[in-house]
Order: C-alpha cells, then structure tokens, then sequence
C-alpha cells in the first residue's frame, strides 16, 4: 500500500511548527501504524532526508498508553477501541491521504513533532489517586467481600491506561473521562472507598489547576477512548464530587 | 471572566440546575401561549396573562427567573471562554468522532435563544415595562369604577368640588367617555363587556392616571406581530435554535447531576428529545397559527 503522510513537525516546545508531506511506498497491510512510522523513519535517516519524526510509544500492545497519535480526524485514527499502536494500515485506504497531529490541549504542550508533555496526568493522580496504606503480606482472599457487579465496574474502569485520547478527543480538552475512570475504579472498591471523598475533591481541583477545559458532556471521549471507558463513570464522579462537597466539613 | 473560586464541576451542577428551572418555566409559558389559540376573543389568555401580571408568588419568581437566566448565561459563557482557552492550538483537521451536533454548538444555539429572548422582550415584556409602546386593555369595571373617579363623583353630585377641581373632572370624565365611545364604535369590547382592548398608545394616553388597570393587550400584540411575516419567520428559525439547544440541555443536566444509569439512559435521552420538540412546536404554534390560519 502506498501513503500520502502529512505531519506536523515542530523542533522543540518554542519553534512554531508546519506540517511536512512525505510518501511511503509497499507498505504491508498488516503493519501497524507505529511500524509504518517506523519505514518512514528509517527512509528518513537512510536517505538523509530530514530528522526521524518523533512519536511517543513504549508496549505496542495497547496497554501502556505512550502511543497516541491525532490521525484524520480521530485520536487513535479510524478504528474503534484500539490505540495507535494497534491501527493496522489495512483500515486505511490504498493511495489515501493521512494527516497526523499531536494531542493538542493546553494542558499537553507538544514537546517535539508528535510527542506531547503528560506530566499533567500525573500530576492529577498524584493529587490523590491512590490507596494510602502500607502494603503488608497478601491479605486473605475472602476478608473483604466484593460483590461482583460492583468489581467488573471497578475492573473496567482500571483500564484506563491514561493515553490521553479523551483529551485530545474533547472539543473543550476536558481530561474528566480519564479522572472519573481514575476515581471510579478506586471509590467502587472497599479499600478505595475510604479516601473517596477526599480523593475527588483534589484530583478534580489539580484538574482544574492545571488548564484542563470543562466537561459539555459531548462525549467525544467515550467515542474515542481505545479501552472504551464508559460515561457512566463521568456522571460517577458527578455523584462523588456532590457527596463529597454536601459531606464537607468546614 | 474567570470565576476560579467554584470548581469545575460544581459550576457544571449549578448550570444544570438552573437550566433544569428555566426548562420547567418555558412549559408554564408555552401553556399560557396556547390558550391563546382558544377561539374565544382571547378571554383564557388575558386571564392567564392578568394572574402573571398580577399575583405576587409569580412575581417573586419573575425576580428569580430573571438571575436564573442571568446566571446561566454568566457561567455558560464562562465556562465556554475556559474551554475554548483549553485548546489554544487547534487541529488542522475537523474532529470526526462521534458525537451529537446539538451538543456541539450548545454556545452557539445558545446565542440564537439570547437572540430570541432579546427580541421577545423589546416585543412584548417591554411594553409591560413600559418602555416600549404596545397595545393594552382595560376591565371595563375599573374604567367607570376606579376609586378615585367615585370619590369625585360623590363629591361632584354633593356640590362640593371647587370651580378648577370641577374643571379637571370634567375634562377626565370627557377623556373617559371619550374612550368608551371609541369602544363601543369601533367594536373594541370583548367577552361579555368585561374588557376593552385592542387599544392604541394614543387611546389610552388621555386616561392615564384616571382609570385603573390598564394593561399590556399581549393577545392584540401577538396578532398584530405574527401577522407580520417577516417576524414569524424569525421567530420560528430562533425556534429551531431553541429545539437544538434544549434536545442536548435536558440530557446533559441529567448527567452533569450524576444521574445516569443504564437501564434509564434511553429514557432519559428520548424524553429530553420529546420535551424539546413539543416545547418548540408549542411555541411554534402560535405565530404559525396567525400566519396561516387568520
Ligand atoms: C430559556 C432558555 C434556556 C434554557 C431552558 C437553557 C437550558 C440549558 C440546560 C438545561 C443546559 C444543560 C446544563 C448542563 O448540562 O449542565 C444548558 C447548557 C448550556 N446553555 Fe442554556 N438554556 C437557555 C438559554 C441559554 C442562553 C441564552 C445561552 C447563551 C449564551 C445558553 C448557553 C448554554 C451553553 C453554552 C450551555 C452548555 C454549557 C454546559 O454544558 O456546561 N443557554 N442550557
Ligand atoms: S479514559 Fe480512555 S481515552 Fe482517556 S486516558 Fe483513559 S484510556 Fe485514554
Ligand atoms: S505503545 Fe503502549 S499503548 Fe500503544
């Protein structure tokens, strides 16, 4: 298969970016649109052509999150569910034209070309997504019961893996998909439970802090999220933030 | 605008709030506005119309309307500033995720209602302020019967007025007669003799501060207003903007109050969909009633 790519390329944090055009010939169907980068890339050096485009990624197998690309349109590209790392160029059409964009939001500058700055995320959980207890020796298994609605809620929740889609995804770069995935996997469980009240209160005021936009409830990010986090957890963290605020002792 | 004192979300629940209110006032509006439609001279409306004008929970509630959409637009804005500052690098291609148009352009159908409402006011709630001329009526009783008018008449028919005193009442009662003659001549009473409206600006300038009661003729005026074309017209497409904005409203305050399951979801979409679309055929119905039907 042959491509058309357009990427934006910028040499730092500073320099004001342009997209550049280049073409990739022969390109197996099966090759994933990391590895497609990757051609591109070695033709790039070999050729001495320009400077290898910069992308983020680390697992290639959709569980670590690094990869994230604003392909045509869609975060992840056009394929439902996947990250970038696992968008087969067989979605794409042969001869077509492919734009790729970093993330853009304020509160994920780009660093260099497609690689964006998500320390932002981080941020938000160390503000509060966590358990606070020492871990001692594994407990046993039946010592806290789980009813098992409440556990597949709370597993499919930790699936995010913190990529950044919803962001990129949301007209308004809100990140509340990925923060109410955060505290919904933790307020669902007992050993979460505890902290939930306090936990909400600061990771939504480090969201806030950190230039995030508002939630309109559009839900771009659901449609866009690659491990399909659903919006009931959004309006989760409504309730929990409600109770959270209506219990606050002043 | 930044009003960084009140997180995110809570604005959100606040907003929702709010707009959740200004959904239930729009129903009791729309109720009043098709009695209107009732083939009866207007008697069902201007009863309605008299209860809103006069009776004081509803006044309060004007008071509280008025912050509630000042609110919303306030914090709407806001909020929409912030979001817009949130990306301020935009993508070179358009977005094509999925997502509904209506909640897309919330600012931007929200601006078309702002428009509506602007224009509603200088048409009709102006005029109930007074600043801008309309039509009014008046309870025939409070016409001949204002207290004062009594007062003097019982002290006219005791001989007890001085010359000028006498001179001013009957210049009022001349005014009054005046407009009671206009009345009858050109068919200006209404449901049993009970009213006189349709009158101008003009009619009732001389009896001001004579007789009591005098009210806007919100049924005349709507009349007059829809007939013309032209404001129909605009008045329908701020409909549609109206319909839009409501269809995601509905839905959206429901989540931002965290109320979202999924055995109700589908509920809670379709019924903010019909709550919409019967809000904007109600309205629509009046000005399409005139345009086509009188
Ligand atoms: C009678 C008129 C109106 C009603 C009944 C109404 C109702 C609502 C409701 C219920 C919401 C959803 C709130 C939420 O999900 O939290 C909303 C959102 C919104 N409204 Fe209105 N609204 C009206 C007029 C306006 C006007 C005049 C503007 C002008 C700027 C406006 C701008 C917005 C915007 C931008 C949003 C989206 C904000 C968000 O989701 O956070 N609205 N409206
Ligand atoms: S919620 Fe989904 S899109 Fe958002 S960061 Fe987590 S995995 Fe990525
Ligand atoms: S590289 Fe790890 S999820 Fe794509």
């Amino acid at each position: 298969m042959n491509f058309t790519l357009k990427i934006w390329r910028q040499e730092n944090a500073k320099a004001k970016g342009r997209f550049e055009t280049y073409k990739v010939e022969n390109i197996s169907s099966d090759c994933s649109f990391l590895e497609m980068l990757d051609i591109l890339n070695e033709s790039l050096i070999s050729n001495k052509i320009a400077h290898p485009v910069c992308f983020d990624n680390d697992c290639r197998e959709g569980i670590c999150g690094m990869c994230g690309l604003y392909i045509n349109g869609r975060p992840h590209g056009n394929d439902d569910g996947v990250t970038t790392c696992q968008l087969h160029m067989r979605k794409f059409k042969d001869g077509e034209t492919i734009w790729i964009e970093p993330w853009r939001a304020k509160a994920f500058p780009v660093i260099r070309d497609l690689v964006v700055d998500r320390t932002a995320y981080d941020k938000i959980i160390q503000a509060g997504g966590y358990v606070s207890v020492s871990t001692g020796g594994v407990p046993d298994a039946n010592s806290i019961l789980v009813s098992k609605d409440k556990a597949d809620k709370a597993m499919d929740a930790a699936e995010c893996i913190g990529c950044g889609a919803c962001v990129a995804a949301c007209k308004n770069a809100s990140a509340m998909l990925f923060v109410s995935a955060k505290v919904s996997h933790l307020a669902l469980l007992p050993q979460g439970k505890v902290e939930a009240a306090n936990r909400v209160q600061k990771m939504v005021e480090k969201m806030d802090e950190l230039g995030f936009g508002n939630c309109t409830n559009t839900y771009a990010c659901e449609a866009e999220c690659p491990k399909l986090i659903k919006r009931s957890n959004i309006a989760r963290l409504n309730r929990e933030w409600i109770c959270a605020r209506v219990g606050k002792e002043k | 605008m930044n009003l960084p004192k009140i997180a995110s979300i809570s604005r959100k629940i606040l907003v929702a709030c709010v707009g959740l209110f200004l959904l239930v006032f729009l129903l009791v509006h729309m109720g009043i506005n098709l009695c209107l439609l009732r083939p009866d001279d207007g008697e069902w409306y201007s009863i309605a119309c008299n209860f809103m004008g006069t009776n004081y929970i509803i006044k309060v509630f004007e008071v509280v309307l008025f912050a509630a959409l000042i609110a919303h637009i306030i914090i709407t804005v806001a909020l929409q500033i912030q979001n817009w500052k949130a990306r301020p690098v935009r993508y070179h291609q358009p977005s094509k995720s999925k997502t509904s148009a209506m909640s897309k352009t919330m600012i931007w159908t929200g601006g078309l209602v702002f428009v509506f409402l602007a224009l509603h006011f200088v048409n009709f709630y102006f005029v109930k302020l007074g600043l801008v001329e309309g039509k009014y009526m008046i309870q025939t009783e409070h016409a001949l019967s204002s207290s004062e008018l009594q007062a003097k008449y019982m002290a006219y028919t005791q001989g007890k007025l001085s010359p000028e005193e006498m001179a001013t009442f009957q210049t009022e009662m001349e005014a009054v007669q005046g407009l009671m003659i206009k009345a009858e001549s050109e068919g200006l009473y209404s449901d049993d003799m009970k009213w006189i409206r349709n009158l101008s600006a003009e009619d009732v300038k001389p009896v001001e501060g004579i007789v009591e009661g005098i009210e806007p003729d919100f049924y005349n005026m709507a009349f007059e207003l829809f007939g013309n074309k032209v404001y129909s017209v605009i008045y329908l497409i701020l409909f549609v903007a109206l319909a839009f904005h409501l269809i995601h409203a509905m839905q959206s305050a429901f989540q931002t109050l965290g109320l979202n399951h999924n055995k109700y979801n589908k509920f809670i979409e379709g019924f903010s969909w019909v709550y919409a679309i019967i809000i904007a055929l109600g309205f629509a119905a009046v000005p399409v009633y005139i345009m086509f039907f009188v």
